[in-house]
């Protein structure tokens, strides 16, 4: 467990000392969806009504964004060797690079999303549902991803490779994400929508770290 | 003996996470996550007007009035309440009184208002003696109704 | 296990199925032509779709066929990543373009299906997304297994990734059970047996047996051609050496 946290503060610091790479992710957010009044038009119930899908799609693109980096500046450096070898389970030091991920991605995305649906004219009744789905469903999204870019480390054209693997996974988190959202502003119950979030949580949960630590192991052979 | 120990544990937790996934996908779909609502929902009030939904259920025996350029009138049923729809376009081959079908459109006034119609079909094949022949005997379940109803 | 070992050197294995092509090959004319005329002329319309409903001859073996080759795809890969065969991965990386020509021929002629019998081209339903997202794993696939320099670890990502997108199989085969979808349910494989009419039956039957005669024929040629490509890139680095 210590070693968990010693590499989640390890990767934090990194991001922070940075400090730029949340805030890229962020602006890329922020802009991605700024574009789509511009490209349906600014009429507020269009906006209104698109606005749970958009923020969605959004989100997914930029936490694509970063994942390329999830390890290959530990892979090009050297320091992925040392994770493999240390005496703790490689799974356990992917899912703490996996929550530094979404603390620095994930986080800030859900803390920008509201605003954005303010931009876009959402229903009020659907802010809570986007937060809350939001926040179960973008740790699935680091899941995944951790998964393709542990896959794609040391291919030619990386990150392109790496959205063609990944963005097909992360469909089923789109349509349930905003299925919740568009239930909320129907009127409708999401407790459904939010079972199923949290199940594919719970299943990505163990799966995606083991996978992501055979990616790696296979990686350095 | 201790790094075996620690395998088993990861291997219980995973275990524990998934039937917990699996609890909740189960019991998810339970509460019944729709591609379309039925008459009843809108019976029930829950459809908001002039949100754009799918209004899904089987075209009532003897409701299809065929109006001009295209434009068709029919009630949608989910045998205890009906739905009166209005449509202009061209319908599916397999849209016929007594079939499955979807519509998607807007409610407006009581009345649903379809810019889209979908046959939905059955899980049935069989040649057109065949079916007649189950008819005659009696053996045949209420047309259409097995195409929207057992699912 | 000492079975496998002996079949999963590609020379005994090649020796064996190599003499198989050319009756694979007939074998696969032979009753793909049988099953078009009984799908296209012999068979009856349906009582309720026409004529239409020959495209079902077509299109649910091929759906199938998808499936199928996404399984043993993704078996093939478990077992080369456990037991590190290299044959194992030559043959999952020879069914990932038949399994995605497979997939594609389902789409799209359940695309010209849906147009006359539901009126649409494409709905976005639980079916035809899953089976969609499993046409963007096999290109997915595919573009892993070629774009490392060193095609062992190509394999092995690739081989990794068919693992994980095998979630979707059963998500597509029970996709029509579990939401309220427009495409319709099963019809041959269920618990009550087929609600198909004996006479449609056996020429769906048979169009399935010939895309799986199809599927190992071109199998055993793509393993193959596979085998031969890796001999002559090693003759050719051993000439570069000396």
């Amino acid at each position: 467990m210590g070693r968990f946290f010693c590499v989640l503060r390890r990767d934090l610091h990194l991001a922070l000392r940075q400090g730029m790479d949340s805030f890229m992710v962020v602006m890329f957010f922020v802009i991605a969806v700024v574009l789509f009044p511009f490209g349906v038009g600014p009429e507020p119930n269009t906006l209104a009504r698109i606005a749970a899908g958009v923020i969605w799609v959004a989100a997914l693109l930029s936490s694509m964004l970063s994942l390329e980096r999830l390890f290959l500046g530990d892979y090009e450096d050297g320091s992925l060797e040392l994770l493999v070898l240390s005496p703790a389970t490689l799974e356990t030091l992917v899912l703490a690079k996996i929550a530094a991920h979404w603390l620095t991605t994930g986080l800030p995305l859900i803390v920008a999303a509201p605003f954005l649906a303010i931009l876009l004219n959402m229903d009020g009744e659907g802010f809570v549902t986007l937060v809350a789905a939001l926040a179960l469903g973008t740790p699935t999204l680091s899941l995944l991803g951790a998964v393709g870019a542990a896959l794609v480390l040391g291919s030619r054209r990386g990150g392109v490779l790496l959205s063609l693997l990944i963005l097909p996974l992360f469909i089923p988190i789109l349509i349930f994400g905003v299925s919740a959202v568009d239930a909320a502003v129907g009127g409708y119950p999401v407790k459904p929508q939010f079972m199923i979030l949290g199940g594919f949580l719970a299943l990505a949960l163990p799966l995606c770290p083991w996978a992501a630590a055979a990616g790696l192991r296979q990686s350095l052979e | 003996m201790k790094r075996k120990h620690k395998r088993l544990t990861f291997v219980v937790i995973a275990g524990l996470f998934i039937a917990l996934a699996v609890g909740l996908m189960l019991s998810a779909f339970e509460e019944n996550i729709v591609f379309f609502r039925t008459p009843g929902d809108v019976a029930s009030g829950s459809i908001e007007e002039d949100r754009r939904i799918r209004l899904g259920g089987l075209v009532e025996e003897g409701s299809v009035v065929p109006g001009a350029d295209g434009l068709v009138n029919f009630s949608i049923t989910d045998t205890v309440d009906t739905v009166q729809v209005t449509y202009v376009g061209i319908l599916p081959d397999l849209f016929r009184e007594g079939q499955g079908v979807i519509t998607e459109g807007k409610l407006m006034n009581g009345v649903f208002v379809a810019d889209e119609v979908l046959a939905k079909h059955d899980e049935n094949y069989m040649p057109p003696e065949v079916s007649d022949a189950i008819k005659e005997a009696g053996q045949w379940y209420e047309d259409g109704e097995h195409g929207s109803g057992d699912q | 296990m000492a079975m496998i070992e002996k079949y999963a050197n590609p020379t005994v294995f090649l020796g064996i199925t190599r003499p198989l092509v050319p009756w694979l090959g007939g074998a696969t004319v032979a009753t793909l032509s049988a099953g078009l005329y009984l799908a296209l002329f012999a068979s009856p319309a349906d009582y309720q779709q026409g004529e239409s409903v020959r495209i079902m001859y077509v299109h649910v073996p091929a759906a199938w066929m998808a499936m199928m080759c996404y399984t043993s795809m993704a078996i093939a890969s478990g077992v080369g990543l456990i037991w590190k065969h290299p044959l194992a991965h030559t043959a999952a990386r020879a069914t990932a373009p038949v399994g995605a020509a497979f997939t594609l021929l389902a789409l799209v002629t359940g695309s010209l299906w849906g147009k006359p019998m539901w009126g649409t081209w494409w709905v976005w339903d639980a079916r035809l997304t899953s089976v969609l997202i499993l046409f963007f794993l096999y290109i997915g696939y595919m573009a892993l297994n070629n774009a490392f320099d060193n095609a062992q670890r190509g394999a092995n990502a690739a081989a990794v990734l068919a693992l994980v997108g095998f979630v979707n199989v059963p998500i597509i085969k029970f996709s029509v059970e579990w939401w309220n979808t427009l495409h319709q349910p099963a019809s041959v494989m269920r618990m009550d047996g087929p609600t198909i009419h004996a006479s449609m039956l056996w020429p769906l039957g048979l169009m399935a047996l010939g895309y799986t005669l199809f599927y190992f024929w071109v199998l055993i040629i793509r393993i193959d051609a596979d085998v031969t490509a890796g001999k002559i890139r090693a003759l050719r680095q051993r000439r570069a050496h000396s």
